[in-house]
């Protein structure tokens, strides 16, 4: 390392780009002595190292950057490597995850709230994402501006200033979405039933989950005691356990843009002739959508529930950015990665985290593996 | 043609960087630099012969959270006064944010690199004590004689006794009460001054509205008013009642009666504002300013009659709602708990020096300028806090009532919130068992028992 930080900097990069090219060219001769072994032909020998030249800035980064953090990351899952500690890192076997899969009750409850977040939230947002795509597939003015209305979540992610927006829109009180709740039940009385229905049904549910967590189902028991809710009541959004996994919910739903526009692309590529033959057959709109549009959206639907699934089994923003500053609050949402971020980044305990970290994996794979094997039951390629 | 433009560009662009990297780094103009006046006493800046002149060094620092006067008034002042003092030395601040500064901490300590200086909490010398640098040799009284002027928060800068760096500030959490609102809410006798007092006044001075089905007035709001249950809080109500942490024998103590007493007086306070978890009322409206202050915008009070936190909550001292507001410690529950005293939580800032530093002396001397009676009278005067020197709480601590007050508040009931083992993890254990009496998931005798038994756990 230089004194001088300005040349420090140049002759690292410098230092770098070297690197790269001398990669590149050991990496295309490497491919092109194995082709010569296995007796190719000269002009295949040169493609064979042009192909791994230009390939090899990615296949390098992949192993400095992926590979050999995931080597380390195996090595230390099983170790007690810990950041802060001086000592060094002692092998322990299997015990991280021993202690992992049978003895810590907070990583069954991160489990218990990830399925609560997956099972619940992702077909709603599935479902918006949808509804969505199908309202701007319709042709009409200012299309392309609320295209991007919805898609700006997206890119706006969940910076500070998006926090503080929702900690204001989800305030108990003066936040808007109970205001409009609010105006809508009491304008249509009738509503204020459904509103209150979904706020016990809602209450159950998170009791009942809540309780798998802590394996005692007294707050269920309470209310159901309690009973229908009061005219008044309004979700406790940011503010009670019972509606912090709601609360991420409605904030994995306006993050839905993407999946609107794999839909979008998906109902464009639904061939007209299809709704004009049944339009004549005198099928109704929603007809037409579920025997023709939904069948041949399944691709799209079965791509979305895939990247979808494994998204919301890592999700960790949301919880974070809106529970981060009040931590009684996070017991009842806490997420498999949130837990892992606690123990390797709070709690400096690299080991363990490291260990949750490979479960997680295994656990996404399953579930992936499963969804493609299902796939053949509902999804429908016929049209591709 | 295009060979020969794209060769001279090169080579022109090879220059460049050759010729920026020869330069010197900027140094402050002459014009920059602080007047005479600004610059803290001539003898607290040490001599440019005190140290060796380095070349090319660069002395990083990383703070978080400081008001933009504190940071103008460090880099306008403090930096070009030690900058000159050290030829070749720059002094680099990086700004952070308390929220994420653990992964952004254990980046630094996995990595063996980053800032020389960094910004700690009070409970954070256990946390981070084996990897800073023992500094007993730069800064020990043998080798600086001004560290004696340090008061009791000198002690949240130690790691197994060696000094690992400095404090900046105390700041202690008071109890803060709007007399107007107790008033008006039919409460003559102050603060409330034990258990039954406080559930009684919280029940008397909270206001629901039924049309929102939420509070209007909140008669306390403590660290974490949604929840009424940080783990931070909870301390405070241990501590008052004579609780300690520790047994004698370095086991938890939190099988103790104060524990189980502190974590139902928690649960019935919240009980008494918002009621039962299964039928809870919505949280007070965001408002402008300290909970206990008025919003200009509406002339309305924001809503809190008494505040438990430090002086960051509090409304700025200009505020003409000091007029009636109170300061007092936490009394406890001297009713029922004889060991119960009167207490105010002392938490502190401090920078500390990292073991991975490369440049501790450097370090070391940065600290003793930026930690001499002037500047630690300045750095928190640009926060309106109590400075951690002792010498240093003159002029505007003196001149504040306020602070006056709080002042000796502190040195009379001030408990330290240090010495924690495994601070984050007590944490989190808390946080998690605390979260689930809020629901009433947990009884508060299942409460502190999961504590003790996670907490014991942790400890092995």
């Amino acid at each position: 390392m230089l004194e001088n930080s300005y040349l420090d900097l140049i002759l690292t990069a410098a230092l770098t780009v070297i690197f790269i090219i001398a990669s590149c060219f050991g990496l295309g001769h490497l491919a092109k002595w194995i082709s010569k072994k296995r007796g190719a032909k000269p002009y295949k020998q040169e493609n064979t190292f042009a192909g791994y030249f230009f390939a090899a800035p990615w296949i390098v980064g992949f192993i400095i950057f992926i590979i050999i953090p995931l080597g380390f990351s195996l090595y230390w899952s099983f170790t007690d490597y810990r950041v802060t500690s001086q000592d060094p890192a002692n092998w322990i076997g299997l015990e991280n995850y021993i202690e992992l899969l049978t003895r810590d009750a907070n990583f069954r409850a991160s489990i218990i709230n990830t399925l609560y977040l997956t099972i619940i939230g992702l077909p709603l947002q599935m479902a918006f994402a949808l509804l969505l795509a199908v309202l701007l597939s319709q042709k009409m003015r200012g299309e392309r501006i609320f295209r991007m209305a919805f898609y700006l979540p997206v890119i706006l992610g969940f910076n500070t200033a998006v926090l503080l927006c929702w900690r204001l829109m989800l305030n108990t009180g003066t936040g808007i979405i109970n205001q409009i709740i609010r105006s809508v039940t009491t304008a249509v009385p009738a509503l204020g039933y459904v509103n209150r229905g979904f706020i016990y049904v809602q209450e159950i549910i998170t009791a009942f989950f809540l309780g798998l967590s802590s394996g005692k189902f007294n707050l269920l028991d309470r209310i159901i005691e309690t009973g229908f809710p009061a005219a008044n009541r309004v979700p406790l959004w940011v503010q009670s356990p019972l509606w912090t996994k709601m609360s991420v919910i409605l904030l994995m739903v306006w993050g839905c843009g993407t999946m609107m526009l794999i839909f979008l692309a998906g109902l464009s590529n639904v061939p007209k002739e299809l709704h004009e033959a049944a339009q004549v057959d005198g099928a109704s709109k929603w007809q037409r959508f579920w025997k023709i549009s939904f069948p041949l959206l399944t691709p799209y639907i079965f791509y979305n529930l895939v990247v979808g699934m494994i998204s919301s089994l890592q999700i960790f923003e949301p919880i974070f950015v809106l529970y981060r500053d009040s931590q009684p609050l996070v017991s009842s949402t806490i997420s498999m990665v949130y837990y892992l971020w606690q123990k390797s980044f709070s709690h400096f305990e690299i080991g363990y985290g490291s260990a949750i970290s490979w479960v997680i994996l295994v656990i996404i794979l399953v579930i992936t593996l499963i969804q493609f094997k299902l796939q053949k039951r509902w999804v429908n390629y016929d049209l591709y | 043609m295009h060979k020969k433009v794209f060769s001279i560009l090169s080579v022109l662009l090879i220059l460049g960087m050759l010729l920026s990297a020869c330069s010197t780094p900027a140094t402050p103009a002459a014009t920059d630099a602080p007047a005479a006046t600004d610059v803290p006493a001539a003898t607290d800046v040490p001599a440019a012969t005190d140290v060796p002149a380095a070349d090319e060094v660069t002395l990083k620092i990383y703070l978080l959270d400081y008001t933009p006067d504190t940071i103008a008034w460090l880099k306008s002042d403090i930096n070009p006064a030690f900058e000159a003092a050290h030829e070749g030395v720059t002094v680099e601040i990086t700004e952070g944010s308390w929220s994420g500064w653990d992964t952004t901490f254990s980046g630094f300590f996995a990595a063996g690199e980053g800032p020389d200086i960094i910004n700690l909490g009070s409970e954070m010398n256990t946390l981070y004590g084996e990897s800073l640098a023992d500094m007993d040799a730069y800064l020990g009284e043998a080798a600086w004689a001004d560290i004696k002027n340090f008061g009791p928060a000198l002690e949240n800068a130690k790691f197994e006794g060696k000094l690992r760096g400095l404090p900046i500030f105390t700041a202690p959490r008071y109890i803060f009460c709007r007399t107007d609102l107790m008033e008006g809410a039919g409460w003559t006798t102050g603060t409330p001054q034990d258990f039954e007092e406080w559930k009684a006044f919280a029940a008397q001075a909270s206001t629901i509205d039924p049309a929102t089905n939420s509070l209007v007035q909140q008669a306390l709001v403590p660290v974490d008013a949604g929840s009424m249950a940080d783990w931070q809080w909870w301390l405070l109500v241990y501590y008052s009642l004579g609780g300690e942490l520790y047994k004698a024998d370095g086991s938890p103590n939190f099988d103790s009666p104060e524990a189980l007493a502190a974590t139902e007086f928690v649960l019935d306070l919240r009980q008494a504002i918002y009621g039962p978890a299964a039928d809870a009322v919505g949280a007070l409206p965001t408002g402008q300013g300290s909970v206990i202050d008025v919003d200009d915008a509406t002339s309305k009070d924001n809503g809190a009659v008494c505040l438990a936190h430090s002086g960051w909550a509090a409304p700025a001292f200009d505020r003409p709602i000091w007029e009636n507001v109170s300061i007092d410690p936490f009394f406890g529950d001297p009713a029922n708990f004889p060991n119960s005293k009167p207490v105010v939580l002392a938490f502190n800032d401090w920078l500390a020096v990292a073991d991975y530093s490369q440049n501790k002396e450097l370090a070391a001397e940065w600290l003793k300028l930026a930690f001499s009676k002037e500047a630690n009278n300045k750095w928190n005067e640009t926060m309106g806090l109590i400075p951690a020197r002792n010498d240093s709480q003159y002029g505007y601590v003196t001149e504040s009532p306020q602070l006056q007050r709080e002042a000796e508040l502190a040195s009379q009931y001030g408990v330290g919130f240090a010495g924690i083992k495994e601070a984050a993890k007590l944490s989190t254990i808390m946080q998690d068992a605390l979260g689930k009496l809020i629901t009433e998931e947990l009884t508060p005798a299942d409460v502190v028992e999961k504590i003790q038994t996670e907490y014991t756990d942790a400890l092995k």
